[in-house]
C-alpha cells in the first residue's frame, strides 16, 4: 500500500467538501512533503483554502494580488530556481488572461509549475459569462508539455494534487466552485496519471466523463443497467495525456462512444476522443458538454440541465445512439 | 594583481565593441534582424557580463549565478554576442543564427547555456525575474536578478503588475534595467504612446531609481557597482541610449528596429566598428 492511500486515507477526515478546497488540503500535505513546495495566490486565499497552508509555511508562499498575469510569469521564475509553485486561481482568468505566459513562460520554457484552477466551468453560474471556464482545456489542452487533469471529485482532487509531485513539467489541474459532487472515485486506490478509471463495466457503449458529470454518468449507467443496457463508464480524469489505450479499448469494445464534461464542446474531452478516434478507429460518438454558446446566468445545477449535462441527458444519449446503431 | 580603473573600462569598451561587431556577424548570418535594440543594449551588456554578473560560463546552471533576463528579447544578437564571447556557447554559433536547428532564432530560448528565460514576447521578464529573485530570497541565496525591458516594451502592463510586486516583496536583489533607446518598432516612442514621466513612473511603484548614460562605461560600471540602490527596494537603471549605437546608418531610426543585412550593409558597419 502506498504512501498516498494513508495520505488519502487521513484526508478524508479534514471534510473538505469541494475539489478547491481539496486542493488547498493536499498543499498542506505537500508543504510537509516536498520542502521546495511554494505556493502563489492572485488573491485567492479562500477560493483554493490556502490559509492553513500560509500559517504552517508563511516563508514559502507568495501572495501578488488580482493580477494573473504577473502570477505565472513569477511561478515560471520562482521554478527556474528549483523551487515547486502551486498557482491558486480563478479558472477564467489564469488561463483566458494570462495564456501568453502559460504558453511562453510555462509550456515553452517548460517549467515545472502546476497551476490550480478553482470555478471552473459553470460553476461560478449566477456570476455570468465573464465568469465561466467553458474554453479552459481547450486552451490548456493546445499546449505541448502541459498536463491537465480533471479530477471528478474532493478526494480524486487531493490525491491528483498530491500526484503532481512526480510530474516533471507544468500542470492545469481543474478544480469546481461551490457545488459539492458525489464521490465516485476510489479512495483507496492510487492516482495513476494518464490512466482512466472504469468505474462501470458494460460493453453496449462506453461514456466517457470527466470532472462533475463522471457521478452522471455513473447514475445515467445504473438506470440503463435496469433496463438490460451495460454502459461501461470511464473516469477520464487526465485529459492529456489521454489514455489511448482505453479509448480505444472503448472503442473497439462497444462500438459507441458517449463523452461528457463540462466544457464547451470545442476542443475538450470531446474533441480529444474525436482525434483520437478520428485518426484510429472511427466510432460513431456523441458528445455531452456546453454547446456553442455562452451560459446564462443560474444556479449551476439548474444550468448544467439547461444545457443538456446532466445524467438524464446521458442516459438519453445512450439510448438514442443504441436505437440509431 | 587588481586591475586598475582605466584597463576594466579600456576592457569593457573593447568587449562592447565586439558584441556589436558579433551582433552584426550574427544579423548578417540570418539575413537581417534586430539590429537597433542589439546595438544599444551592447555597453550594458558588455559590463554586466565581462565586470559585473557572477557567473560560471563553464557551468552554467550554477544555482547561485546571478540571473540575467533579457526581457527585450529582439536584442537576442546582443546576448548571443556576449554569450559567446563569454565562453558560454560556441562562437561559431553565430554564423547560424536563424539557421535550420539552430539554437539561435531571433527570440532567445532557455534550452541554450546561459539563456535564463524564453523571452520576446514583450512584458514577460520583469515578471520572471521578480520570480527569480523572490527564489532567491525564499532559498537564502545571494545570487542578483537583472532584467534588461525595453522603453517601447513598457507599454505592456504586465510590467506594472511586476514592478508593483517587486516593489511589495521589497526585492533590493532585483534590479530592472531599461534601454531607453527612445524609439521601438514604428517610430518614436514618445509619438506611439509616451512612457514619460519615465523615472517619476518607476519611483512611483517603490523602485530606487538611476538615471545614466548607457553608453558612457564610467557611467555604466558606477552604477552597476552601486547596486542596489536602496537596502529595501529594487533597483531601476534607465539607461538614456541611441538606438542603433555605433554604426552611422544606423543610429536613431525606426527602420534600423529590424531590417535586412546583406554583405555589403555587414562590410560598412564593421568598417565603423574598427579597434
Amino acid at each position: 500500500m502506498s504512501a498516498t492511500v494513508a495520505v488519502a486515507a487521513d484526508w478524508r477526515t479534514r471534510s473538505a467538501k469541494q475539489t478547491r478546497l481539496a486542493f488547498g488540503q493536499a498543499l498542506l500535505e505537500l508543504g510537509a512533503r516536498e520542502p521546495r513546495t511554494v505556493v502563489v495566490s492572485a488573491d485567492t486565499q479562500d477560493l483554493l483554502g490556502i490559509r492553513q497552508y500560509i500559517e504552517r509555511y508563511r516563508d514559502r508562499f507568495v501572495e501578488l494580488g488580482i493580477a494573473e498575469q504577473n502570477a505565472i510569469g513569477v511561478a515560471s521564475g520562482l521554478a527556474t530556481t528549483g523551487l515547486r509553485p502551486y498557482v491558486c486561481a480563478y479558472a477564467p482568468f489564469i488561463t483566458a488572461r494570462s495564456m501568453e505566459q502559460v504558453r511562453n513562460d510555462v509550456a515553452y520554457a517548460n517549467q515545472r509549475v502546476v497551476i490550480g484552477a478553482a470555478a471552473s466551468g459553470i460553476s461560478l453560474g449566477v456570476a455570468g459569462g465573464t465568469h465561466h471556464a467553458l474554453e479552459d482545456l481547450a486552451l490548456m489542452r493546445s499546449l505541448p508539455n502541459m498536463t491537465v487533469i480533471v479530477p471528478a471529485d474532493v478526494d480524486e482532487a487531493y490525491r491528483a494534487t498530491l500526484a503532481t509531485l512526480d510530474i516533471d513539467g507544468p500542470v492545469y489541474l481543474r478544480l469546481g466552485g461551490r457545488t459539492e459532487e458525489p464521490t465516485v472515485s476510489d479512495p483507496e486506490a492510487p492516482f495513476r496519471l494518464g490512466e482512466a478509471v472504469q468505474l462501470r463495466p458494460g460493453n453496449d457503449i462506453a461514456v466517457i466523463a470527466c470532472g462533475a458529470l463522471v457521478e452522471m454518468a455513473v447514475r445515467a449507467s445504473d438506470q440503463l443497467l435496469r433496463a438490460g443496457i451495460n454502459v461501461r463508464v470511464l473516469n477520464m480524469h487526465t485529459i492529456k495525456p489521454l489514455d489511448r489505450d482505453a479509448v480505444l479499448a472503448a472503442a473497439a469494445e462497444t462500438g459507441l462512444i458517449v463523452t461528457a464534461e463540462e466544457h464547451h464542446l470545442t476542443g475538450g474531452l470531446g474533441g480529444a476522443v474525436a482525434e483520437l478516434l478520428a485518426v484510429e478507429l472511427p466510432t460513431r460518438m456523441h458528445m455531452i458538454g456546453m454547446p456553442d454558446t455562452f451560459a446564462m446566468v443560474g444556479p449551476t445545477v439548474a444550468l448544467r440541465a439547461k444545457y443538456g449535462m446532466s445524467a438524464e441527458a446521458i442516459a438519453d444519449a445512450c439510448r438514442a445512439l443504441l436505437g440509431s446503431a | 594583481m587588481q586591475e586598475t580603473r582605466g584597463n576594466l573600462l579600456k576592457r569593457l569598451e573593447g568587449e562592447a565593441r565586439q558584441i556589436r561587431r558579433n551582433v552584426w556577424r550574427a544579423l548578417r548570418a540570418g539575413g537581417g534582424g534586430h539590429a537597433g535594440g542589439s546595438l544599444s543594449a551592447a555597453d550594458i551588456l558588455a559590463a554586466l557580463y565581462f565586470h559585473r554578473l557572477r557567473i560560471r560560463p563553464s557551468e552554467p546552471e550554477w544555482p547561485e549565478r546571478d540571473r540575467f533576463v533579457l526581457s527585450k528579447g529582439h536584442a537576442n544578437a546582443a546576448l548571443g554576442a556576449v554569450l559567446a564571447q563569454a565562453g558560454f556557447i560556441d562562437d561559431a554559433v553565430l554564423d547560424r543564427f536563424y539557421g535550420f536547428e539552430s539554437p539561435f532564432g531571433m527570440h532567445p530560448d532557455i534550452k541554450v547555456a546561459g539563456v535564463e528565460m524564453c523571452t520576446g514576447a514583450l512584458g514577460h521578464g520583469l515578471a520572471v525575474a521578480t520570480g527569480m529573485a523572490l527564489g532567491a530570497r525564499i532559498q537564502k541565496q545571494t545570487f542578483h536578478t537583472f532584467v534588461m525591458l525595453g522603453d517601447g516594451e513598457l507599454h505592456e502592463g504586465s510590467n506594472w503588475e511586476a514592478a508593483m510586486a517587486g516593489a511589495h516583496y521589497r526585492l533590493s536583489n532585483l534590479t530592472a534595467i531599461v534601454d531607453h533607446n527612445k524609439i521601438s518598432q514604428s517610430g518614436r516612442v514618445e509619438e506611439i504612446i509616451s512612457v514619460d514621466p519615465l523615472a517619476d513612473k518607476w519611483r512611483a511603484f517603490g523602485w530606487e531609481v538611476r538615471e545614466i548614460d548607457g553608453h558612457d562605461m564610467p557611467d555604466v560600471v558606477d552604477a552597476l557597482g552601486a547596486l542596489p540602490f536602496h537596502p529595501d527596494r529594487p533597483s531601476a537603471l534607465i539607461a538614456h541610449t541611441v538606438k542603433g549605437k555605433g554604426v552611422s546608418f544606423a543610429e536613431n531610426t525606426y527602420l534600423w528596429h529590424s531590417n535586412n543585412v546583406n554583405d555589403e550593409i555587414l562590410e560598412r558597419a564593421l568598417a565603423e566598428l574598427r579597434p
